[in-house]
């Protein structure tokens, strides 16, 4: 986990009691959770009028670090102690925080990231508690960054019976449409998937889906 | 059900009844092989020689032959209404039976065959799967997230078509119940009815 003295700086004015009291600070923090949160788009994250005293530099300046500090700490799975000695890291020099600085201090499980970044006990506590909040939503909102494979959402099917074709009569048997619907970060790919198949195809089919369930089972139980 | 059979078409078989037994066999080789791989000229010349005819003969014969298989296995027509369709054309007894017993032995590849002729769309052909477990990736470090990759393989018009997909557990068994729910449909009393009807 790495924060760039730029970032730092923003926590450390967020934590100064002077420039921004509790009801500024959450008002900021909120704003920042509020702005990574799926609805963010439908409500203005930034019209407090707690602000109207504060040069809008800063609160961009700080709703910048708050925000790029909790997904860090989410996309590192940070516990309590190494988010705390990240802000306590900050009081030297602004050298950069590191993951392995973090890990390191880990043990030390009283030093105060957030108090030593001149957060007091108030804000750190605070900070902590909404970032438990949503610390499961942006989990997800991280996980569905990034490439893969077309995902798979959900089945459809249709069952035919074949009489004849023109080239040949009383075929006489099952026929089956399956579509795969797909999800793709790509939108440009094509929406789903559709294929034919007989009954013993589909049978073959749904036997080799089987085995993966199966096996997909007998690892989740090791 | 029984075939309509055009003169011209009877006139192109007239040959059959010229020749023995033996010989019918061979065009009849010669009108399975044309159907499986297209026509041999030279093989019309060949016998065209042995038989001393034109090969233009010995083609309208082969070709005659195939449409009388071929036509035959489109509408499975039954022994007995093969029989009585091929009475038309007059032949005698033992080259009736020498055609019968050439339908009867081929018509399962000739349907076959036709079958390949259908509209084809993707079909399926096989589906390969590999069960991972994503642990990490560039915006979220530990993560323990089982996914099953699937490569399924298509076919289309002969051509194998692969595509990679990916599902959550979850999704997977729902998958597994709407198909064999899908298998089930068949045995119902609704489509057994349907299935009992249409003969």
């Amino acid at each position: 986990m790495e924060l760039s003295e730029d970032l730092l700086r923003g926590l450390q004015r967020l934590a100064d009691p002077a420039q921004f009291n509790l009801k500024v600070f959450s008002a900021v923090l909120r704003a920042a959770l509020h702005s990574l949160s799926p609805e963010q788009a439908a409500h203005p994250a930034l019209d407090d009028t707690v602000f109207q005293h504060i040069p809008p530099c800063h609160i961009k300046e700080c709703q910048a670090a708050a925000t790029t500090c909790i997904l860090e700490a989410v996309r590192n799975n940070v516990d309590r102690a190494a988010l705390r000695y990240l802000l306590l890291h900050n009081k030297y020099g602004g050298k950069r925080v590191t993951s392995s600085f973090v890990s390191s201090y880990c043990s030390c499980s009283h030093s105060t990231f957030l108090e030593d970044c001149k957060f007091d006990k108030e804000r750190t506590e605070h900070f902590w508690t909404e970032y438990q909040k949503h610390r499961e939503s942006l989990e997800i909102l991280l996980e569905n960054i990034g490439r893969g494979p077309q995902h798979v959402s959900d089945v459809s099917w249709r069952l035919a019976y074949e009489i004849k074709t023109n080239q040949l009569y009383k075929t006489y048997r099952p026929s089956y449409l399956v579509k795969f619907n797909l999800e793709s970060a790509d939108t440009s790919k094509a929406p789903d998937l559709s294929f034919n198949c007989s009954m013993e195809q589909l049978q073959d089919l749904v036997g080799k889906l089987k085995d993966a369930a199966k096996s997909l089972e007998r690892t989740s139980q090791l | 059900m029984l075939l309509v059979l055009s003169d011209e078409h009877r006139a192109h078989l007239q040959i059959l009844t010229q020749v023995e037994s033996a010989v019918v066999g061979e065009f009849g080789r010669i009108a399975v092989e044309f159907l499986r791989k297209g026509s041999n000229p030279k093989v019309y010349e060949g016998a065209a020689r042995k038989l001393e005819v034109s090969s233009t003969t010995i083609q309208q014969a082969v070709e005659g032959l195939t449409y009388l298989l071929t036509e035959s296995s489109k509408l499975l027509i039954s022994e007995i209404d093969f029989q009585d369709s091929v009475l038309v054309l007059g032949f005698p007894e033992d080259l009736n039976k020498v055609l019968l017993q050439l339908y009867l032995d081929n018509r399962k590849e000739i349907r076959r065959i036709l079958s390949e002729l259908e509209p084809n769309p993707p079909h399926y052909h096989n589906l390969e799967w590999r069960l991972d477990v994503q642990l990490a990736s560039r915006s979220l470090r530990h993560q323990i997230k089982p996914t099953i990759t699937m490569k399924l393989h298509l076919k289309e018009d002969n051509e194998l078509k692969t595509s990679i997909l990916q599902t959550d557990p979850a999704t997977l068994v729902h998958i597994i119940q709407e198909l064999e729910q899908a298998l089930a449909e068949m045995k119902t009393n609704h489509c057994r009815r349907i299935v009992r009807n249409i003969k």
